[in-house]
């Protein structure tokens, strides 16, 4: 085990007008290996939607059992359902086995070849050919190396535009050029995903001629960040919650006023508060010598859900959080960019001030929150612990 | 003299950001700039009765509608 991990993203645009997407990501991880099919059903539509998605799965399911490529192709060529109107059973597909976070073992057929950023630059990367039952599949094995990028796509990203915008469409080499301009090393593998997901869709004008598709793994260090919020439902186990909480390894935050107040008791350091309101709505954050950033808490918290939620979704907020300095815009950038694992230490003390039905903090209200707030970080990909107190 | 008002999540939703801006101009507008100190503290124990307001370790209830009221009678006797 070293100290890198894999920091994956995927995302569809639909062919326009069609409700259902012929592309399909499955992603199975588990202790050691991550597993990223991208497949391509034949057509768009149902029709591409139900061979995708059995291809992925299919595949996904034996690589993840150690079954070999060959099994699962000849596996795949036996049982995915003939179109009535072409006569063939057919879905390419990309697979991406992240090994023990030292190789990437990667199988392709037919889509458009994986791109391998290594520090910013095309990488590129030794391929073998196999013909199984009769496909050509391209086999690569990559030692890895911190910061690698790897882009998968389906061939609606190198389609968008053809007859729109350019004539033929924008082409790999293009997309590796697009990919070294936006590239900087702090770019983490959701916004690789959107960025050129965003560009495919604008040479579309908004009407994607075919399903496009996006996966990027991004490989970093591992970064823990401990998140505390709320003090313990039990005032004896302050101690004990502290303690937990200051033994974990990477960066700390402390949310909440009585939460830091007794922080800085168990630290024996001062809480140092300004006045200084960056967002009229979110508390001004504080200091504390030991710690890495204190705020407030549930309006903090809310509006990193908040944050959250609109990452994974319209990514509109993007620019807020990621250039101002108020505290929710702080933790979101800790935790959506930098964070691989995170823990969070929630106490379940009931202030019984904010049981105030007129006031929006309510404890469970709170509990909801922070819920929320883990399962929007575990769509993102983060590896999320929960300890109450 | 060193006025202290709470930030928490509480006060916070009670007003102390509006209190804030009209203690700083009030302390402005009447030049006592060097007379007053104005500092945020995280949660005083004081939430039901927010936003608190702590002058010499006396903690006093304050609201957007009462903190002019409250920098006559409270602070600028003090400072006579």
């Amino acid at each position: 085990m070293n100290n890198l991990c894999a920091d994956i993203s995927y995302r569809s645009l639909n062919k326009h007008g069609e409700q259902l997407c012929g592309d399909m990501v499955q992603l199975v991880k588990d202790n050691d290996d991550t597993i990223l099919v991208l497949a391509d059903g034949l057509g768009s539509g149902v029709k591409a939607n139900i061979l995708s998605t059995l291809t992925s799965k299919i595949i996904s399911t034996m690589i993840a059992n150690k079954m070999s490529v060959e099994d699962c192709v000849s596996t795949i060529v036996s049982t995915l359902p003939v179109c009535k109107v072409r006569q063939v059973a057919y879905s390419t597909f990309t697979i991406v086995q992240i090994e023990n976070n030292n190789f990437a073992h990667i199988f392709q057929y037919d889509n458009p070849k994986v791109i391998l950023l290594r520090n910013g630059k095309n990488f590129d990367y030794p391929t073998k050919t196999h013909i199984i039952s009769d496909k050509k599949v391209l086999e690569s094995k990559i030692k890895l190396e911190c910061n690698d990028l790897f882009i998968t796509m389906s061939d609606g990203a190198v389609y968008a535009g053809v007859g729109q915008l350019l004539n033929y469409g924008w082409q790999r080499e293009n997309i590796v050029e697009f990919l070294e301009g936006h590239y900087n090393e702090k770019m983490s593998a959701q916004s690789a995903c959107s960025l050129l997901l965003d560009e495919c869709n604008a040479l579309y004008e908004d009407m994607p001629g075919d399903d496009t598709t996006i996966a990027a793994i991004k490989i970093r260090e591992r970064l823990a960040v401990n998140l505390m919020f709320g003090p313990p439902r039990n005032p004896n186990d302050v101690n004990k919650m502290q303690a937990m909480f200051f033994a974990k390894q990477g960066k700390h935050i402390v949310c909440g006023g009585t939460t830091s107040n007794l922080t800085a008791q168990y630290l024996g350091k001062d809480l140092i508060t300004s006045i200084d309101y960056l967002d009229s709505e979110i508390p001004p954050t504080a200091k504390i010598e030991g710690v890495d950033l204190v705020t407030e808490g549930v309006l903090t918290i809310n509006r990193v859900m908040e944050y959250a939620k609109d990452y994974l979704g319209e990514n509109k907020f993007n620019n807020e959080w990621r250039n101002k300095e108020d505290g929710a815009s702080q933790i979101a950038r800790i935790l959506f960019d930098e964070a691989t694992n995170i823990n969070f230490y929630v106490g379940r003390a009931v202030n019984p001030a904010h049981q105030n039905p007129d006031l929006p903090i309510r404890f469970n209200i709170k509990m909801q929150l922070i819920e929320e707030l883990s399962q929007a970080l575990d769509k993102m990909g983060k590896v999320v612990n929960m300890s109450y107190f | 003299m060193k006025i202290t008002i709470c930030i928490g999540s509480s006060c916070h939703l009670k007003g102390s950001r509006q209190i804030i801006d009209r203690l700083q101009n009030l302390i402005a507008e009447k030049k006592l700039k060097d007379d007053v100190e104005l500092c945020g503290a995280f949660c005083m124990k004081n939430c039901v009765n927010g936003v608190s307001v702590k002058i010499d370790d006396k903690i006093y209830s304050v609201t957007p509608d009462t903190v002019d009221n409250f920098f006559e009678t409270e602070i600028e006797p003090r400072l006579a």
